[in-house]
């Protein structure tokens, strides 16, 4: 029953979008509740459907929408617990922005653009073919345009939203490319589609994989890649992240922490398949997200903008999830379980660590860890909620991210054993760094003394509410739920007509961990190609108690080790060391990290401004001079020759007359004349 | 013969009555100009259920096998009813007082011509409702009787006069050679020999019907007619009558003359590529904004004139999987994006008319200058928003911007044109159609970035209704084009031996 509705899910915030769009003036705070009712609404429509086709069944609805394309709804157990979490942390920041936004006079173009939002994103993830993804995946972009720049009277929030815009852009091309190429490389099979299956549905993707040529495999991965890149700000598309800390905290949360950077990892989740069977695709999604992982976490280190430090901890988290998607070359599917776990459980406590964040630069009134200290003497509720926030961040034990975390580090263990132990390395130092810096905020924010006469007031029950609800999943949803999520992510491309024997074969990875148990009793066709499929994801996830004990526990030590550490530096009580005494403003480390590796230096100041904006002179001199030249001369001879046309037109009708006679005259000379000389 | 048995008609019949009874009534009652607004939009809905009750039917002959109703006809026919109900839903706000009866009276005789037209499969009667829907439109373009209105009229009159001429001449010719003025018996004639008469009869036939489409060199009356003539009745020769021009065409020259088919390959190669030249160019210089769409719709001509050169390279050929529809012949394809960019065409350019019409009406007061001068749609996004934002769709359909419908006719067409072999046509096109954003983007501008030339503008609701049921369809048509491809598809397979 509720499947028949879950159309809703998206059209509802449409409608409220439009709403805010259009009367929202006249509404009490900007017709925000119109906002938090139909994501609310949606939140209930997904718990419905979730209470329908769990554990087993999947939703699939579909509709011609013109040529070979269509629009359809397809919710499997991957976009089920999507839209879940989406409405459900969306849902509670929308709570939020209605105490956040207060006041503010752009609040009913603000729940406008947030319900846009909300309702692209759902598409998004329930989407059914590749190009209705893209199409939403597209309007994000643009919510996320617009968001960013919500105060766009400043110029730092224009500039921000624009290269949100301009960088995710260079993502997007790829992915239109990626999807291009899949298209024609579909269209070439000549498949016989039965009614109802349209070239760009999953369905018909994942089953068609294998007949596509290996190397057009990996092309179509890299763009895809490229494309999450962008989206989910991984190296080096990643500088747009921290800027966007320019829009109101609430889109921070809501985009740039829980939802919007997620659709990266989404898609490479969702096209796993094809990642899995294109030679070097995954090692390529491994090699970015670990990378990015250890490199955003480095540059959380030195951040005093208590907003940037969460933005780099988003990308380092995003990273995360990539690298776990990555060593899916060793484990099969049980990667996507736990990349996803883990892209759960983060937007529950980043939504939580933004939100707090928002709640306290609410009362102080900056964004500068300098200027703050001792916080927690008059914000006891976002004290304590941003602590669960932080330690479950820093995967500190039986908090959700030490379950969701952990999990992707121990898998990279086993992609070690079998590939390369680079990306476990990288992970490892990328989670000391994690808890490190995380309880650098906090012990700056929270204790100490006051280093600035700041506001001194606890935020209203409208916003603590989310901060509560939040912290409790943040708390308790990586205990309660890591065995059913990891069970029940795994069976999601058992709905599919998928083999990932063969996939890893043409992949070119993994052949001994996959093909030898299938050939050790019986021969392979005896088996059943589809009991091998199931059989190896499974095994995939019996692995994990396998490893050796330092493996399994090296996580802890790494998290509460780096508590310590950050704890000995920053927390008052405690203080041991000063960071001076490690670092000084002469340091060349520090000033690399402060300086964000010189990216900026490096990417706008030498690429952009030197290579590009050079190459980009002597192109302009070029189209001008050359390009323009002749486009100008044909213009000018083109608009020229039109001013004769136009003199035809006398007004005299005789002459009109005279030159219908003329033409016939002309036919009729010139038909002949071809006739005789053969032309037709 | 049973009543039941014309049931296919009906919808003619009505208009038909109506149109009298419309007179009579007219003459008898005072101020009725109103009532003869909503009799006529009633009688036009009613005639386009009667229409569509019978879309995709059989070829079905009447009157001695004069008149056949098929898909193809039918379509035509809804095409000329909904412009024909748009424009008079649109009159109602300005045709109220004495003579509105005159007006919608022509206005339905001409509508029950146009669908005589598209029905018929013999020249006799397709030369009578020819006549009958230019003699209706000869008076209604010189309907408001300002000097302008007469000039338009007169030039039209006379330009048609020949024009008919000429084709009564080249069927006069037809007859000659075939002994019957059947369509199907003149296209067994003319697979015999007859010399150069034959090729004379073509071209004499091709001016009649290249008047009614405005295919260049016949179009010179087109741009001083529709700005001269009344607005509204510009959007029914524009959208209406041009298209009449286009459905006997295909049924006299694709059928009854297959066998030239190397002569009109060669004619209507010329003439749709002159067309559309010509037609885009001559739009960039002018100011008066009918004038641009006179142009634009010269320019949709040649367009819509590139079927004929698709069937005339690709009839006959085998099947070829074009755009993963299955297996379709190019010359099917071609007909079929003609008949789509038809429709698309007929609602776009009735909406654009009655916007300038909308605009006309209101600023003729306050204006000195030509009500229709581009300076008049000076920031009319401030001054009549609904107006602006249509007309906005308009022009981007118009360039063929998706999703509407403009982009799906020209779509279907230029791919058509690729798949037959005729890539020189469709890079012309589709420069062309390049070249035309030079005007419609002009007139975007003028609405939407200049300062308004004057104070709001109060948008009547017969305009306003006309011109959002257009823009609906536009949009429609462009967003769920599946049925309406398959529609057309159906109608183009009507014109061609299967």
């Amino acid at each position: 029953m509720y499947a028949d509705y879950a159309y809703l899910i998206v059209a509802l915030p449409v409608l409220a979008f439009l709403l805010c769009l259009f009367v929202g003036w006249h509404l009490p705070r900007g017709g925000g509740f119109l906002t938090v009712l139909a994501t609310f609404a949606g939140l209930i429509l997904s718990l419905g459907i979730f209470s329908e086709i769990y554990p087993d069944k999947i939703i699939h609805q579909s509709m011609p929408w013109f040529a070979n394309f269509n629009v359809g709804i397809l919710i499997d157990p991957l976009a089920l617990v999507m839209l879940l979490m989406v409405t459900f942390v969306v849902t509670l920041i929308h709570i939020y922005a209605n105490g956040y936004m207060n006041g503010d006079p752009g609040a009913a173009r603000y729940f406008a653009e947030a319900a846009l939002f909300t309702a692209s994103m759902l598409g998004l993830i329930f989407a059914d073919n590749l190009l209705q993804l893209f199409i939403f995946w597209e309007l994000v972009g643009l919510c996320s345009y617009l968001l960013i720049g919500f105060w766009y009277r400043k110029p730092s929030a224009a500039a921000a939203a624009k290269k949100a815009f301009l960088t995710t852009r260079v993502g997007d091309v790829l992915f239109l490319a990626g999807i291009i190429l899949l298209y024609n490389n579909l269209a070439n099979l000549n498949l016989a589609l039965k009614p109802g299956e349209y070239l760009l549905q999953f369905p018909v993707i994942y089953a068609n994989l294998a007949q596509i040529a290996p190397d057009q495999l990996t092309l179509i991965a890299l763009g895809l890649l490229g494309g999450a890149v962008g989206k989910s700000g991984q190296f080096p598309l990643h500088v747009w992240l921290p800027d966007a800390m320019e829009g109101p905290t609430t889109v921070s949360a809501m985009i740039h922490a829980a939802t919007m950077v997620t659709a990266g990892v989404y898609l490479v989740a969702r096209m796993f398949p094809l990642f899995y069977a294109a030679p070097h695709g995954l090692t390529a999604v491994a090699a970015v997200g670990a990378f990015t992982a250890l490199f955003a976490a480095t540059m959380g280190l030195t951040s005093f903008d208590i907003k940037r430090v969460l933005a780099f901890s988003t990308v380092s988290q995003l990273g995360f999830m990539m690298a776990g998607l990555g060593v899916g070359a060793a484990v099969g599917t049980f990667a996507v379980g736990v990349s996803i776990f883990h892209l759960i459980g983060h937007s529950f406590f980043k939504a939580l660590l933004f939100l707090c964040a928002g709640s306290v630069i609410h009362a102080v009134n900056t964004n500068d860890m300098r200027e703050m200290g001792g916080v927690g003497k008059y914000m006891k509720w976002t004290m304590y909620t941003m602590l669960i926030g932080s330690l479950s961040l820093a995967g500190f034990p039986l908090f959700t991210g030490f379950f969701s975390k952990d999990e992707i580090i121990v898998i990279a263990y086993e992609y070690g054993t079998l590939i390369n132990f680079l990306p476990y390395i990288f992970l490892v130092l990328a989670a000391v760094l994690t808890a490190i810096y995380t309880f650098r905020m906090w012990f700056s924010v929270f204790t100490g003394k006051e280093r600035s006469d700041y506001g001194k007031h606890e935020s209203p029950w409208v916003m603590l509410g989310p901060l509560v609800i939040l912290a409790v999943f943040a708390l308790g949803f990586g205990y309660v739920a890591q065995e059913d999520f990891y069970s029940y992510l795994d069976s999601n491309f058992k709905h599919y007509d998928l083999d990932f024997v063969e996939l890893g074969v043409i992949g070119g990875h993994a052949l001994e961990e996959h093909v030898a148990p299938a050939a050790e009793g019986e021969p392979v066709a005896a088996k059943g190609e589809h009991e091998a499929a199931a059989g190896e994801g499974e095994a995939g996830g019996e692995e994990g108690p396998g490893e050796p004990w330092y493996i399994q526990i090296l996580p802890i030590i790494v998290a509460i080790g780096g508590i310590l550490t950050a704890m000995l530096f920053y927390w008052d009580k405690v203080k041991k060391f000063d960071p001076s005494q490690v670092t000084g403003d002469k340091d060349p480390i520090r000033k690399l990290l402060l300086k964000g590796y010189y990216q900026h230096e490096i990417m706008t100041g030498w690429f952009a401004e030197t290579v590009v904006y050079g190459t980009a002179l002597i192109c302009n001199t070029i189209d001008i001079k050359l390009v323009d030249g002749w486009l100008n001369w044909l213009s000018a001879l083109v608009l020229g020759f039109a001013q004769h046309v136009r003199k035809v037109q006398t007004g005299i009708v005789q002459n009109y007359v005279t030159a219908l006679v003329l033409g016939v005259v002309v036919l009729v000379v010139v038909i002949t004349l071809a006739k005789e000389v053969g032309l037709v | 013969m049973e009543f039941s048995h014309y049931a296919p008609l009906w919808g003619e019949a009505l208009l038909t009555i109506l149109a009298v009874l419309v007179v009579l009534l007219g003459s008898l009652m005072k101020n009725s100009g109103k009532l003869m607004g909503y009799l006529s939009a009633a009688g036009l809905v009613a005639a386009l259920a009667l229409v569509a009750s019978n879309l995709t039917i059989k070829p079905t002959l009447f009157f001695f096998d004069t008149i056949s109703v098929d898909a193809l006809s039918q379509f035509f026919k809804v095409v000329f009813l909904v412009v024909s109900l748009l424009v008079v839903i649109a009159s109602m706000s300005k045709y109220t007082g004495k003579g509105a009866d005159e007006y919608f009276a022509l206005l339905l005789f001409a509508t029950v011509g146009m669908m005589v037209v598209s029905s018929s499969v013999d020249i006799i009667t397709l030369f009578v409702g020819f006549e009958l829907a230019s003699l209706s439109t000869y008076a209604l373009a010189a309907f408001d009787r300002s000097r302008k209105n007469l000039e338009a009229a007169m030039k039209y009159f006379i330009f048609g006069s020949v024009a008919s001429a000429f084709m009564l001449f080249g069927f006069s010719l037809l007859y000659g050679m075939a002994g019957s003025t059947h369509l199907v018996d003149i296209a067994a004639a003319s697979l015999a020999n007859f010399g150069p008469a034959t090729l004379v009869a073509l071209l004499f036939v091709i001016v009649g019907f290249g008047f009614k489409m405005a295919l260049v060199p016949f179009h010179m009356w087109a741009p001083d007619t529709y700005e001269g003539a009344p607005p509204l009745v510009s959007a029914l020769l524009a959208a209406g009558s041009k298209k009449m021009g286009f459905v006997a065409a295909f049924r006299v020259i694709l059928i009854a003359l297959v066998a030239l088919r190397m002569e009109w390959y060669m004619a209507f190669a010329i003439l749709a590529a002159l067309t559309m030249t010509l037609g885009n160019l001559a739009a960039c210089w002018q100011n008066n904004v009918r004038r641009i769409l006179a142009y634009s719709s010269i320019a949709q001509a040649g367009y819509i004139a590139i079927a004929f050169v698709v069937v005339g390279a690709a009839y006959g050929a085998m099947p070829v999987n074009v755009l993963n529809m299955g297996p379709i012949r190019a010359d099917q394809l071609g007909i079929a994006g003609a008949l789509l960019l038809i429709l698309g065409h007929a609602l776009m350019k009735t909406g654009a008319f009655i916007g300038t019409a909308l605009v006309s009406s209101n600023v003729s007061k306050e204006s000195e200058t030509d009500p229709d001068d581009i300076s008049n749609y000076a920031g009319l996004a401030k001054r009549a928003p609904i107006t602006a934002f249509c007309m906005l769709i308009f022009m981007f359909a118009l360039a063929g911007i998706p999703p509407t419908a403009g982009y799906i006719g020209k779509f279907v067409l230029f791919s058509s044109a690729i798949y037959s072999g005729l890539v020189w046509l469709a890079v012309l096109a589709i420069l062309n159609s390049a070249l035309s954003l030079v005007y419609y983007l002009r007139i975007i501008s003028y609405m939407y970035l200049k300062e308004a030339a004057g104070p709001k503008i109060k948008e009547q609701k017969g305009y306003v209704v006309a011109l959002v049921l257009t823009l609906l369809a536009v949009v429609w048509i462009g967003v769920f084009p599946e049925a309406f491809i398959n529609w057309a598809m159906q109608a183009a397979a009507v014109l061609l031996p299967q």
